[in-house]
């Protein structure tokens, strides 16, 4: 079924993305025990869209993430973000992409903790150099159903509370892409559906461009396509997935 | 950035208590010791008072001047150092707090801007409490002074309101200034590592931190070698100071040490469970242990340092004493008693030497003379173009019999001879560093109120332990002077003579009669006891700083560690067993401190020691066992006894509710 994959990218222009990748490769180690992590992948995230990128420990989805985030240097190719060419950015410059055109939600959620549910929310537009706009903080925390929640610190919050503060946060600037690394990952069955339906109707409603990676099926059938890995290579791709179609596939990538 | 520092503040308290109190003591130490040197510098005896009895105040004080000026040079040392590397440890144990605020869009600029805000807070904190503290340690330090008596009764240091400033400049200051450079660094830190659980996963030796090592180290022994050579005034100086520089080598090359003892470690332990896990600790928290080391280190350094030179160098005075001084009894009597001795059957020869106080002022051929001040009532004089520099100088000579001395003090002069030691002459010690007097200088000097003029005829030896510092002959000096002159005059026995009956014909007479070797021991004693009093007031507020930066460092080290000790409850540790493993690593972060603090001693006791040897011809250093003894147990006690409280403290809620709380 899905032996031979080409993912030959139309010639479009860089900015109908929100993330592209030409080309990419990383490495680690030294020269000696070089460890290939991603080996030449070329993908385009289309603006508006929710992918998936799914595969087997090991097979470099999280190294991706974190390349096409600018949070990691690509030991070559091209990265663009947002219609920005990023491979050679500077810190300053990565700094400000990360205010103004990215957000993050992790599994770990990663809220500072002697802050507020809201103060955390407005800490990203802080650092943006936006006026703070307390509405705009209660609205978006009443997006994802915490308008009473806004004074409790993190570890007040339960796993899927936390969560959701951690997408408001990453939300409040209206980035041009949100990366969420497993953001399902620590929550619970009912909690993880919540969060993918909030993701889903930022989708829907603000044409927010997601890039999600995850283990769960469950989460993956929740985006418009999936892309899967192995070894540092794109193997396979879905668009419209199940969760059963999903979980196959990756079994099957695993075995 | 501000309110981040102050929001943070209630989370971290651990970290920033520990800061704050760190700042707080050192601000109240070097205030206190600089309001009371001040005071002791601008002091003037009061002129109703005899002269000896001026003169002796005057010397108390400089003394006491002296003692302040080492006191606050160490308390300025031991802030600066405190401070710096509790907030460089705090800065670094929040890496990932850090690393978390440049994910979600810090700059470089935030994160240094976040920290040193919060070092200005901490800092202005520290300073507010430190201010009021400092009057309660110089109220403690000045009892302490007098109970020792090492400055007069009724001395009262005054409060200068210039003094905050100071204190300003040296709380807020040195934490900024000690935040800066970790600042920097923490600033460089990967947004990534947020994400990741591993914290610091950088190099400890970082190349600046192996240049400031190793720089320190070089200079430390050069220092060594300097007091090895320098006379003994010099010599302690720059001696003691190599061991504060060592200390801040060791300190920075510490982290090299660390996997090395942790091996030792595994070794000692190996097989058991506890003891395998503290080894990794120990070299997993490489930064951590080394950071707990360090005011263990450095009061480890200082203690010894100052013990010891101080222990080689009475010991030193002692040895000299005994070599040079010939004779069988000493009796303290007034100067006019001598003749009366003299005369006693059986006594075959008298050397009295006799306290005279002294007022000189010699001219130096020199640069162009400051006008001196107006008299009262007199139009200043206009500067004169005059190219001698007057020297002014009080100071108690001993009044001798030339001949007589030359054969109780078997010491060679420096330069000149005492057989020129006839009329109006003078012997002065040749250890004045500028080289003011040489032979030949002439001296106007006033003894009691009879104006002379004194030619330098002999230069005396370098001498390590007190001794005169100027030699008159008896004869220039007025009989009513003399005459109630406190005089201790050494005896020779004649041969065949009864000392027993000679001491009692001698006490009948009304002098305090003591043989020579008991006076010996006596001074030596005397010596000791003084050396262990100036070691008491230079380390003993300073080394209780110390010991507070040790327990502090202990507690921080401990509040970053409560996932982590819970994840080995979950892995099946016991609590006891956490709480044993903690103590273990501890003893090991101790054992650390403890060596390279004996290390960092070692650069100043053969500096002193090779000092000492040089001087007197013999001896060496003096190891001062029962205070190692003392340090190694109280360290072992303090950071042992502090361990088990902050893993106890640290392991009290279950481990699971600790491994679930992700922030």
């Amino acid at each position: 079924m899905t032996t031979t994959v080409n993912f030959q990218l139309p010639q479009q222009a860089p900015a109908a993305s929100a993330v592209e990748l030409r080309g990419v490769s990383r490495e680690y180690g030294s020269k000696h025990a070089t460890v290939r992590a991603l080996n030449d992948v070329s993908l385009s995230f289309p603006t508006g869209t929710w992918t998936a990128v799914m595969g087997p420990s090991g097979s470099g989805k999280s190294t991706l993430l974190h390349c096409a985030a600018g949070l990691e240097q690509v030991s070559s190719g091209q990265v663009f973000l947002a219609g920005r060419d990023i491979t050679f950015a500077n810190d300053d410059q990565l700094t400000d992409m990360r205010r103004r055109e990215v957000g993050f939600v992790f599994q770990s959620f990663n809220l500072i903790g002697s802050l507020t549910a809201e103060q955390n929310v407005a800490l990203s537009l802080k650092l943006a150099g936006t006026r703070v706009d307390k509405s705009l903080v209660r609205t978006v925390l009443a997006n994802v159903g915490l308008a009473d929640r806004a004074k409790h610190k993190p570890r007040e919050l339960s796993g899927g509370q936390q969560q959701r503060v951690a997408i408001a946060r990453g939300m409040v600037t209206r980035p041009a892409v949100l990366f969420a690394d497993e953001p399902t990952g620590a929550l619970d069955t009912k909690s993880a559906r919540v969060v993918l339906d909030l993701l889903r109707t930022m989708v829907q409603t603000q044409r927010q461009s997601i890039v999600m990676v995850t283990h769960d099926p469950a989460a993956a059938a929740a985006a418009d396509s999936v892309v899967f890995l192995r070894d540092g290579v794109i193997v396979d791709h879905l668009a419209r997935p199940s969760a059963t179609v999903v979980a196959e596939r990756l079994a099957h990538l695993e075995g | 950035m501000l309110k981040l520092s102050l929001r943070t503040f209630a989370e971290r308290w651990q970290l920033f208590v520990g800061s704050i109190i760190t700042v707080m003591i050192g601000v109240a130490l070097v205030q206190s010791s600089l309001l009371i040197l001040i005071s002791l510098a601008t002091y003037e005896p009061p002129a109703s008072i005899p002269m000896l009895q001026q003169i002796e105040l005057a010397n108390a004080y400089e003394g006491g001047i002296a003692l302040l000026g080492v006191t606050t040079g160490f308390s300025v040392f031991l802030t600066a150092f405190i401070v710096s590397s509790t907030f460089a440890f705090t800065v670094s144990q929040r890496r990932q707090d850090l690393a978390l605020l440049r994910l979600v869009g810090g700059s470089r600029g935030n994160v240094r801007r976040l920290l040193l805000s919060e070092a200005a807070v901490l800092g202005s904190i520290g300073t507010a409490l430190g201010i009021p503290f400092g009057l309660l340690t110089m109220e403690l330090q000045t009892n302490l002074l007098i109970s020792l008596q090492l400055v007069p009764e009724g001395f009262t240091p005054d409060f200068q309101f210039w003094i905050v400033a100071v204190a300003i400049g040296v709380g807020v200051g040195i934490a900024i200034a000690g935040v800066y450079v970790a600042a920097r660094r923490a600033s460089k830190v990967r947004p990534l590592e947020a994400l990741r659980e591993s914290g610091d996963v950088r190099k400890v030796m970082s190349p600046g931190r192996w240049i400031a090592g190793l720089f320190c180290l070089f200079a430390a022994l050069a220092m060594t070698i300097l007091s090895a050579l320098l006379p003994s005034v010099g010599a302690m100086a720059v001696g003691i100071n190599a061991a504060l520089v060592a200390s801040i080598a060791m300190a920075a090359l510490s982290p090299v040490v660390v996997p090395l003892v942790a091996r030792i470690f595994g070794f000692l332990f190996r097989g058991g469970l506890i003891g395998t896990l503290a080894q990794a600790n120990l070299r997993d928290g490489v930064r951590r242990s080394a950071a707990t080391a360090a005011p263990l280190l450095v009061l480890v350094a200082m203690l010894l340092a100052q013990w010891g030179s101080s222990e080689t160098i009475s010991d030193g005075a002692a040895e000299q004493a005994r070599r040079d001084t010939r004779g069988d009894l000493v009796v303290s009597t007034q100067g006019a008693a001598v003749p009366a001795i003299a005369r006693t059957s059986g006594v075959e020869l008298v050397s009295p030497e006799s306290q005279v106080p002294l007022t000189s002022t010699f001219n130096e051929v020199g640069e162009v003379e400051e006008p001196e001040e107006p008299e009262e009532g007199e139009a200043p004089k206009a500067p004169e173009p005059a190219e001698v520099i007057t020297h002014k100088a009080s100071a108690v000579a001993t009044a001798v019999d030339p001949v007589a001395y030359q054969r109780t003090h078997v010491v060679p002069m420096a330069e000149g001879s005492l057989a020129d030691l006839r009329g109006a002459t003078v012997a002065v010690g040749a250890f004045d560093t500028e080289q003011t007097i040489k032979l030949g200088t002439m001296i106007e000097a006033k003894i009691g109120d009879h104006p002379v003029k004194l030619k330098v005829v002999a230069l005396l030896p370098d001498s390590i332990g007190g001794g005169a510092t100027m030699l008159l002959p008896r004869d220039v000096v007025p009989a009513d002077v003399l005459a109630a002159a406190p005089t201790q005059t050494v005896v020779h026995l004649a041969g065949g003579a009864d000392q027993g009956a000679v001491v009692d014909k001698l006490r009948e007479q009304g002098g305090e009669v003591t043989p020579m070797a008991a006076w010996l021991a006596e001074t030596s004693k005397k010596n000791d006891q003084q050396q262990t009093k100036i070691s008491t007031v230079v380390m003993g507020l300073s080394g209780l700083y110390a010991l507070i930066a040790v327990i502090n460092a202990v507690v921080i080290g401990a509040a970053a560690r409560r996932r982590e000790f819970a994840a080995a409850r979950v892995s099946g540790l016991r609590r006891s067993q956490v709480v044993r493993m903690a103590l273990v690593e501890s003893w090991g972060v101790t054992a650390i401190g403890l060596v390279l603090g004996a290390l960092a001693a070692v650069t100043t006791l053969i500096g002193i020691g090779a000092s000492t040897a040089r001087i007197t011809g013999s001896g060496g250093v003096t190891i001062p066992w029962l205070m190692v003894g003392l340090v190694v147990l109280g360290a072992f006690v303090v950071v042992g006894c502090t361990s088990i409280w902050t893993a106890l403290s640290a392991t009290r809620a279950r481990p699971v509710t600790l491994i679930g709380a992700r922030e």
